[in-house]
């Protein structure tokens, strides 16, 4: 179906190209995972089978790409729309449409379907990818998980054979995200499309794809069976992580496959259970309303020094709009929120940022100069510290960095780790982090707990909102479950994330024990 | 929830636009500020009661601050640089200066503070009513609605307009995360809002400019490449040649030239439609056409017009 033939590719300027004499093939009907590190060029990879690399992108492009047989190298993005679809990380960015159904339609329209042929299409894609309920709905009323199903049916409704999704299911809470992969599995078992999926959180589609190529960052792409992707892969999804300590052979790539292996019971060290101190921050029944929008209905929730607590639930259960509230910038409809140096609602920023810290989703907002260096200095500056401080605070955080990178080229993990440092070099004891890992791959994710334990070690509190199941279950002492703005459950990680909790880990899925939630927990034996 | 009746996508956005272009022209053809007020109350209850949960819609604040602007530096120009008749009533006086010849402040009659205030509130009545026309009308649909050989240009356009709003959400999510990390002293507020907004604001319209690009936008069909040079110069021309009559119009005497440059302008439009459109591989999906309501609305605004220019 697909072919790349010797096919290097890099961006002018750059000092090695980012595909380098890639060879390989996909069948028709094949569900590819693209895996890699962060920053590594898996989108650029993935741009390069619709033509935006580099027509989009500029760069240098050698080798064949073909299609059937049908050599389409350099042929531009348009012209190749009716065989390959596109679908990226925020689709609410790229719709061009106000309804499900213009939205479906946009691509029939560029391609010149009559009308009766695109009612026909959209109504056969919408049912595909479970959406014809919502034909008529406008796209911004749609949930996360929805637009990403309007961008896959709008991308496919043409009858396209390729589909190529880049990180699709990032910002989606883990049930979204499972329907979503599901649903591309489906496509290319029943439809025969063949699926390109990038995707960080490995343990969401492993079980589904059929085979794995792996961008390593130094130019080698490689494509393989999933199984023999690993054997040499320095990121590991849980499952891998722990069919390796236990010993299955061959490794063993999904739940079932783990389950059927593994020796029950296994002997496994307690998650340690954290002393708590004293209080850092009491919240008691906040609401939070936008309009007639009621996000947050009475919250009332409690973290006490070196201690880290997660707020988990679905989009829009109201888990940002109540670390904006506690934070103090954020609205408020009543309720109260204490800490130690009072209400943050009512200190100004200065003092505020000495109480509690809060870091957005889009932490990159926070970032407004031209190298990292005048950043640091910038925060010293502010926060009226002595110079390098923030620099000091930076480098336990992050790995060493070039001071002259602009900002924006950090990679997501190093952009977190700076605007972290901005925010609690005045020494706040409570820090609020939105979302911190959306779009990390394991290796930043890594990075980041050890700063979060840091954090702990140090007596401050965390509270941190995430969808990160095995993120959570690694750092948190605590859970609180939010649904439609209320706390609809509350217990330790061991609670909620093991055997029979709400959200279990995939190693308590494998194990059925209760109290074993991750890998390492496991004694070797 | 009941449908509201009166909501922005009842009407084709031709006619939002046709609304809002014939109240700004009896703003400006009118010099009565009880004309301008009425306008600036029109346009803004049909903002309120009819605009829907759109990024487009949601500057009606940002119109009126425009428009409140305009008015004040108006009034307080007119009272700087004062030329106020003394033979009428006075509302206030001030210290007199003199620099060079050129008289500031001294005594301002009511006269002067009404004719700067009708000045003002025309212009600020203009800028609402074609800020009506923007907050109402969908580009989106307004782009369905152009001939296939204005399609380029109509969505350079709507891409355009669309960016504004875009910007407007950014600079609200920037300045809401700023307020997290704190105003820092010497470096200006504005840049370091501006820029992160912008930045975002560029990708975000990039990744739609991709994402349009990876759908099949830009196919050209079995069009020529000399064609398509044709058909671009005479709609661009076309458009250039009706803004210039309009301003002839308007502005100058010369009223006979304005006629014949109309005419020209809408000829070139018109070939260009045809050359375009027949060879236009695109198909449109549920083309919205205006209706009676649309007939209606637009006969309303044309007899509005009409009548200010008869009285």
């Amino acid at each position: 179906m697909i072919e790349f033939v010797n096919l290097t590719f890099g961006y002018r300027g750059a000092e090695s190209p980012v595909v380098s004499r890639a060879n390989f093939k996909l069948a028709a009907g094949e569900f590819t995972l693209v895996c890699g590190p962060t920053g590594s060029g898996k989108s650029t990879l993935l741009k390069l089978f619709n033509g935006l690399a580099p027509h989009f992108t500029g760069g240098n492009l050698q080798g064949r790409i073909r299609f059937s047989g049908v050599d389409v190298t350099g042929r531009k993005p348009h012209e190749l729309a009716e065989l390959v679809g596109y679908v990226n990380q925020q689709p609410e960015g790229s719709f061009v449409a106000d309804t499900v159904a213009e939205e479906l339609a946009y691509g029939l329209e560029q391609l010149g379907a009559t009308p009766a042929a695109m009612e026909s299409k959209i109504q056969e894609y919408a049912e595909l990818a479970g959406i014809a309920h919502l034909l008529e709905a406008p796209l911004s009323s749609l949930s996360g998980g929805q637009q990403q199903r309007v961008a896959i049916a709008a991308a496919m409704a043409a009858g396209q054979k390729i589909l190529v999704l880049d990180e699709p299911t990032s910002a989606l809470d883990p049930l979204a995200a499972e329907e979503l992969v599901t649903l591309l599995a489906r496509l290319s078992k029943q439809q025969g499309i063949t699926v390109l999926l990038a995707e960080h959180r490995l343990e969401r589609v492993l079980e589904y794809v059929d085979s794995v190529i792996v961008v390593n960052g130094d130019g080698s792409v490689v494509k393989s069976a999933p199984r023999d992707a690993f054997n040499n892969y320095r990121l590991l999804p849980p499952v891998v992580e722990f069919s390796k300590r236990v010993g299955i052979e061959p490794t063993a790539l999904t739940i079932n496959e783990a389950k059927l292996a593994s020796v029950k019971p296994l002997a496994f060290t307690g998650l340690e259970a954290s002393i708590s101190g004293e209080l850092a921050i009491s919240v008691e029944n906040l609401e939070v309303t936008y309009g007639k929008t009621e996000a947050i209905r009475g919250v009332s929730l409690k973290v006490h020094a070196g201690e880290v607590v997660a707020l988990m639930g679905d989009n829009g259960s109201g888990k940002s709009s109540l670390l904006w509230a506690i934070q103090g910038s954020g609205q408020r409809t009543s309720g109260s929120v204490w800490s130690a140096k009072g209400d943050p609602a009512k200190l100004s920023v200065i003092e505020r940022l000495g109480a509690v810290t809060l870091v957005p989703q889009r932490a990159s907002d926070l970032l407004f100069l031209n190298t990292l260096a005048e950043e640091l200095a910038e925060s010293d500056r502010f926060n009226d510290v002595s110079p390098g401080e923030t620099a000091k605070l930076f480098l336990q955080l992050s790995n060493r960095t070039d001071p002259k990178q602009h900002p924006r080229d950090l990679s997501a993990g190093q952009q977190l780790a700076l605007v972290l440092a901005v925010q609690l070099v005045k020494g706040a004891p409570m820090v609020l982090l939105d979302e911190p890992t959306r779009g990390l791959d394991y290796e930043a994710k890594r990075h980041l707990a050890r700063a979060i334990e840091k954090l702990k070690a140090s007596g401050r509190s965390v509270l941190l909102a995430s969808h990160d199941v095995e993120f959570v279950a690694q750092l948190a002492d605590r859970i609180y479950l939010l649904e439609a703005g209320l706390v609809k459950t509350t217990g330790t990680a061991s609670e909620l994330l093991g055997f029979g909790g709400v959200l279990p880990t995939q190693v308590a899925q494998i194990t059925e024990q209760p109290g074993l939630l991750l890998a390492e927990q496991v004694i070797a034996g | 929830m009941p449908v509201n009746p009166f909501r922005a996508s009842a009407l084709h956005p031709a006619t939002w636009w046709f609304l809002g272009l014939a109240l700004a022209a009896i703003a400006s053809l009118s010099s009565d500020i009880a004309v301008e007020l009425g306008v600036i109350a029109a346009a803004v209850f049909v903002m309120l009661t009819c605009r829907e949960h759109a990024p487009w819609s949601r500057s009606v604040r940002f119109y009126l601050w425009i428009g409140a602007f305009v008015v004040s530096v108006r009034v307080l120009f007119r009272i700087i640089f004062n030329s106020s008749n003394p033979a009428d009533a006075i509302a206030f006086s001030l210290v007199p200066i003199d620099l060079a010849g050129i008289h500031l402040l001294g005594d301002v009659t009511w006269q002067t503070l009404e004719s700067a205030a009708a000045d003002g509130l025309r212009l600020a009545a203009i800028v609402i009513a074609i800020g009506m026309a923007n907050t109402l009308a969908n580009p989106k649909r307004l782009l369905k609605s152009t001939p296939g050989a204005l399609y380029e240009v109509a969505t350079a356009m709507t891409v355009a307009i669309n960016l504004a709003p875009q910007l407007i959400e950014s600079l609200q999510r920037v300045r809401k995360a700023r307020s997290l990390r704190g105003r820092s002293k010497g470096i200006s507020a504005l840049s370091s809002i501006v820029i992160p907004a912008l930045e975002d604001t560029i990708e975000q319209s990039l990744g739609m400019a991709a994402s349009m690009d990876a759908r099949g936008f830009g196919r050209r069909g079995n069009l020529t490449t000399a064609q398509l040079a044709t058909s671009r110069a005479l709609s661009l021309g076309g458009i250039l040649l009706i803004s210039f009559a309009t301003y002839f119009l308007l502005a100058s005497n010369s009223q006979s030239l304005a006629i014949w440059l109309l005419v020209t302008g809408v000829l070139a439009i018109a070939l260009t439609i045809r050359i375009a459109s027949r060879r236009n591989l695109r198909t449109r999906f549920r083309r919205q056409k205006p209706g009676k309501k649309d007939t209606l609305v637009a006969a309303i605004s044309l007899a509005a017009v009409i009548l200010v220019v008869v009285l």
